[in-house]
């Protein structure tokens, strides 16, 4: 890119205008942080997770891997809210009447169904003796639903299920049925259990292997642990370093950890806002279309999960996956063949990484056309972390265009005249204008729908300028503030909390770890899963009594 | 609960498919209805996002000469049965900085301040229409149906520092526990009739509630057994667990063979055409109503800060897009146009509502129906004057075909006389309520 230095964006367009610094050279020290000291001092605090109920795409993952039921039941329950940017935030994810009698709901047809396949070991109920079969086989499920092992008390509370319908004059299965159907409805099953030795003590404390496994799994692949990780938790050696990346590793090979990119990347990246897309009908936008973009988002992400890329590269990594029909609404010539294929972007720089995504061009556009606001917000805010404040009251979208002839600049220009709009907005717009070469579903221009032609430059705060999306993507790649951004997105993700002010060190621990380990998403979630926010929890102090 | 009858109402409706009209069957109805006992009182809050253009709502005329505006135009068959209150204000609405539209859809039924906060600790008041659930939903099958159109919207921060709960719920059963709504017409509908069986024998059914109760107590130990051990925080959300098995209980025990006394019924089809949505979902109210299954509902026409795009109305934006309108007439006017297909819907369920007969009055003679949305003007997101329409007598209590206009009462106020004209006696609510809002009456 031949950038002789890099611009460092600043977020201060509240009140003072934004600055920017420009960094030495790369041979020079880095900037002096004046919080280092303090983050080398300070012992690092934990946090503590909420008790956490399984959102939709746990609970579905979870009874998939327990019962092998694919029906995707929690289709039907009410949507999860979300908290920080994911919807596995567990100070929101409450539970409600309605939840609960879906759980209910859910349970029993998940129970009838998973019998009918004879999902639930191998003995047979013996109708003069069938207690030692259903001992064995509800000791074997309870411990797999509730991700510990079960006392002798609670398998034999289970098995009172069978005497009660005994009383009833049914045969054992009844009982066994319904004792499957209270595993499921438990609060052992439907929430994430992690316990403090003293509740109202906030002394860190290590979380236990179970609970770790658990913090794992749900992770990677928001669903229980397997037997294989199980296993390793009872025995107590998860926690050990080896034992622990061992299975990260493991678990990142596995098709499970598919769950990263439906649900981290697709929050984390608005793959997910593109169900919901609704362009105007002139860009020929279709649900074809639409799948495609979705595909080529995951398919590059899982590349990131399982492959050698630094994550950083997700700016410009020079490949993607198209079909005949996507290639075409890009551009790129077609591979031939209606399924996905991967293809280098010798040629087409412009289509490199994230910026030149149909799906993230379409979900950051307006209906009617495109808006580098909310292209800008999203770098700032996904990549930067610096997201400015939302726009003052009586400010809004931009004014019909009073002359089409003008391009969208010109007419953004206000933004940056108006004294209460230019703080912010000398943030946020060339970072939009830089992809203005896209249209509102993606596709390349260098004319504007009006007549006017594009123009993708950009001067950034502190006097910066760039010429279109190439290079405005190298300032944003060479952002010191990147590798924390993505770090606090995938660690808020991780825990199920958000990362806050109080994690600042932390972050910045796990991302220069990260990057010195090589920068893979790999990496980066290493660092997570060592660091104190992950292998430990303290309780919270008792607050004023209501 | 147990849900697998030989022939239940809920399978014959599913294998007759949707939009089937049934017959209504006697063994459907009741005992006790049969009786002619005096109509219960309902209450609706029916909630549409973004704001009004309220140049083009506010009526001209005030007391009982009063005109239809252009956005109010659909009202003219209910007319006689709609109060108009303009210059009510929900001030506890307005955010720490921004988030208007959350934090003001927080505070939509709740009229307490939100905490603003992305998802750590979200706290806001119990909402008036949980308030009365509380007091008079014990009567019923359902204390309270929640019902909207859409899910959240699934990816980033709801609304500038907000977390999502505030953006999405309107009804709250304590002040961190959201009620989420139901989304989905057909789920919405097999939940209202999931646990009529009428071919079951008394036999059969003293063995489903016994199982249905033991599976409950079971998990209630596991529950309780937990409790002790967990902090502050986490016994907020094992206490939620509680209150759905407490519920889920009543449900069990209120378990019968015999099914609710209502018209023909129909089962509605999932859809995601918002006209037909919004439709299924509003004749569902009426039907719940009918049925006397439950009381009190909620309905969401959008989230907070709804982008959607109505393209029937010949639009291209989003919602929320065009509510900051910048003066723009060309916003103006399509902001008239979505204001006025959500004031049509709203006709339409009071017109339902006024098409079905009871015991001394129709439906919307016993009901008092409220529409508002969170902010008035979207541009500059004001908490005062709200878009306010409230319909229905309330079985007397109001004294409908009005226009009045308040100087600045808190909205709190109309809700301790609506609570109080439904039975619940209060004298304050929310942050800023002192009293009933005067002048409702006759």
């Amino acid at each position: 890119m031949g950038l002789a230095a890099a611009v460092v964006l600043t977020a201060s367009c509240n009140g003072s205008p934004p600055r920017a610094r420009v960094l030495p050279g790369p041979d020079a020290p880095g900037p002096v942080d004046p919080q280092d000291a303090q983050c080398r001092s300070k012992a690092r605090d934990p946090g503590r997770v909420t008790l956490h109920r399984l959102n939709r795409a746990e609970y579905d993952n979870t009874v998939r891997d327990l019962l092998g039921d694919t029906g995707s039941p929690a289709r039907d329950f009410p949507p999860d809210d979300h908290g920080f940017g994911f919807d596995n935030n567990a100070d929101v994810l409450s539970m409600s009447p309605l939840l609960m009698e879906k759980y209910s709901h859910a349970a029993q047809a998940l129970v009838e169904a998973a019998w009918a396949r004879g999902a639930f070991g191998a003995c047979v109920l013996d109708p003069a003796q069938p207690e030692p079969c259903a001992r064995e086989l509800l000791k074997t499920f309870a411990r797999r639903a509730w991700r510990r092992p079960v006392t002798n008390e609670e398998v034999e509370r289970l098995v009172a299920f069978v005497t009660l319908a005994r009383q009833h004059g049914d045969a054992p299965e009844v009982g066994v049925k319904l004792a499957l159907r209270s595993v499921l409805v438990s609060p052992h099953f439907l929430f994430r259990v992690e316990l403090d030795p003293a509740p109202a003590s906030t002394a860190p404390h290590p979380v236990s292997d179970l609970e770790l496994a658990s913090r794992l799994s749900y992770f990677l692949w928001s669903s229980m642990p397997d037997e294989a990780l199980l296993q390793v938790a009872e025995g107590g050696h998860l926690h050990e370093p080896e034992v622990l990346e061992a299975q990260v590793r493991r678990m990142l090979a596995d098709p499970r950890a598919r769950a990263l990119v439906d649900n981290f990347a697709g929050q984390w990246l608005y793959t997910r806002a593109l169900d919901s897309a609704q362009p105007v009908s002139r860009y020929g936008f279709d649900e074809p279309l639409r799948e495609a973009m979705r595909q080529e988002m995951q398919l590059v992400f899982q590349e990131f999960v399982t492959g050698d890329h630094r994550l950083k590269d997700l700016l410009d990594a020079p490949f993607t996956y198209v079909n005949d029909r996507l290639a075409a609404h890009y551009g790129l010539p077609r591979p031939g063949t209606p399924a996905m294929t991967r293809v280098e972007l010798t040629g087409h720089p412009e289509r490199a990484g994230l910026f030149g995504k149909g799906s993230l061009l379409t979900v950051t556009a307006n209906p009617d056309r495109t808006s580098p606001v909310k292209r800008g917000v999203w770098v700032l805010e996904q990549l930067l972390c610096k997201a400015p404040p939302p726009p003052p009251p009586d400010a809004g979208g931009l004014a019909p265009a009073v002359d089409p002839t003008l391009n969208i600049k010109a007419r953004m220009a206000e933004h940056r005249a108006n004294p209460g709009c230019s703080g912010c907005h000398t943030l946020m717009d060339p970072l939009g204008f830089g992809m203005e070469n896209f249209d509102p579903v993606g596709r390349w221009r260098t004319k504007e729908e009006g007549g006017a032609t594009v123009d993708s430059s950009g001067e950034l705060p502190g006097g910066k300028t760039f010429q279109g999306i190439v290079e405005m993507r190298a300032v944003v790649k060479q952002d010191p503030d990147l590798s924390a951004c993505m770090t606090r997105h995938l660690l808020t993700y991780a825990l199920g909390r958000g990362a806050e002010e109080e994690d600042r060190c932390t972050v910045r621990d796990i991302s220069q770890q990260a990057e010195a380990r090589g920068g893979r998403l790999t990496d980066y979630i290493l660092a997570i899963v060592r660091s104190d926010a992950f292998l430990r929890r303290r309780g919270e102090a008792e607050g004023p009594k209501p | 609960m147990n849900r697998t009858p030989v022939m239940s109402r809920r399978t014959l409706l599913r294998g007759m498919g949707a939009l089937m009209a049934l017959p209504l069957l006697d063994v459907m109805r009741p005992r006790t209805a049969r009786a002619a006992t005096p109509a219960p009182r309902r209450f609706v809050a029916f909630y549409t996002p973004c704001g009004i253009h309220m140049p083009k709502w506010t009526p001209g005329g005030e007391g009982a000469e009063w005109s239809l505006t252009p956005t109010l135009a659909s009202l003219a068959p209910v007319k006689g049965d709609v109060l108009v209150l303009s210059g009510l204000d929900n001030l506890p609405g307005r955010p720490d900085g921004d988030g208007h539209h959350a934090a003001a859809t927080a505070a939509f039924l709740s009229c307490v301040k939100a905490r603003k906060t992305e998802g750590t600790n979200i706290r806001t008041g119990i909402s008036m229409d949980q308030v009365l659930a509380n007091a008079v939903g014990k009567a019923t099958r359902y204390p309270s149906l929640e019902l909207g159109i859409d899910q959240g919207k699934g990816i980033g921060n709801c609304d500038s520092g907000y977390a999502c709960p505030y953006a999405n719920n309107i009804a709250w059963a304590g002040p961190s526990t959201p009620v989420p709504k139901e989304t989905k017409p057909r789920a919405a509908f097999e939940r209202l009739f999931a646990d009529f069986d009428p071919g079951v024998t008394q036999e059969e059914l003293a063995k489903r509630k016994a199982y249905g109760l033991s599976i409950i107590d079971a998990v209630r130990d596991d529950a309780k057994a937990l409790q002790g051990k967990l902090g502050t925080t986490d016994r907020r959300k094992l206490d939620e667990y509680f209150t759905g098995v407490r519920e889920l209980e009543l449900r069990v025990n209120a378990m019968d063979g015999a099914g609710p006394a209502c018209g023909a019924v129909t089962a509605p089809a999932d859809t995601e055409d918002v006209r037909e949505k919004t439709k299924a979902m509003l004749d569902l109210i009426v039907l719940a109503f009918q049925c006397d299954l439950t009381r009190t509902c909620t309905f969401m026409l959008g989230n907070a800060r709804s982008q959607r795009v109505y393209s029937f109305l010949g639009l291209s934006g989003e919602h929320h897009a065009y509510s900051h309108h910048q003066r723009a007439q060309a916003n103006y006017d399509a902001l008239v146009k979505i204001d006025k297909w959500e004031v049509e819907q709203f006709s339409y369920l009071l017109q339902r509502m006024k098409g079905v007969q009871e015991e001394g009055g129709t439906l919307l003679d016993h009901s008092a129906v409220y529409f508002s949305s969170e902010i008035a003007d979207g541009n500059m997101h004001e908490h005062k004057n709200l878009p306010i329409l409230l319909a229905g007598r309330a079985g007397g209590a109001i004294a409908p075909g009005r226009h009045i206009r308040y100087q600045g009462q808190p909205l709190a106020n109309l809700y301790i006389a609506l609570l109080n004209m439904l039975g619940v006696p209060t004298t304050t609510f929310g942050d800023d309520g002192t009293g009933p809002l005067p002048g409702l009456g006759a």
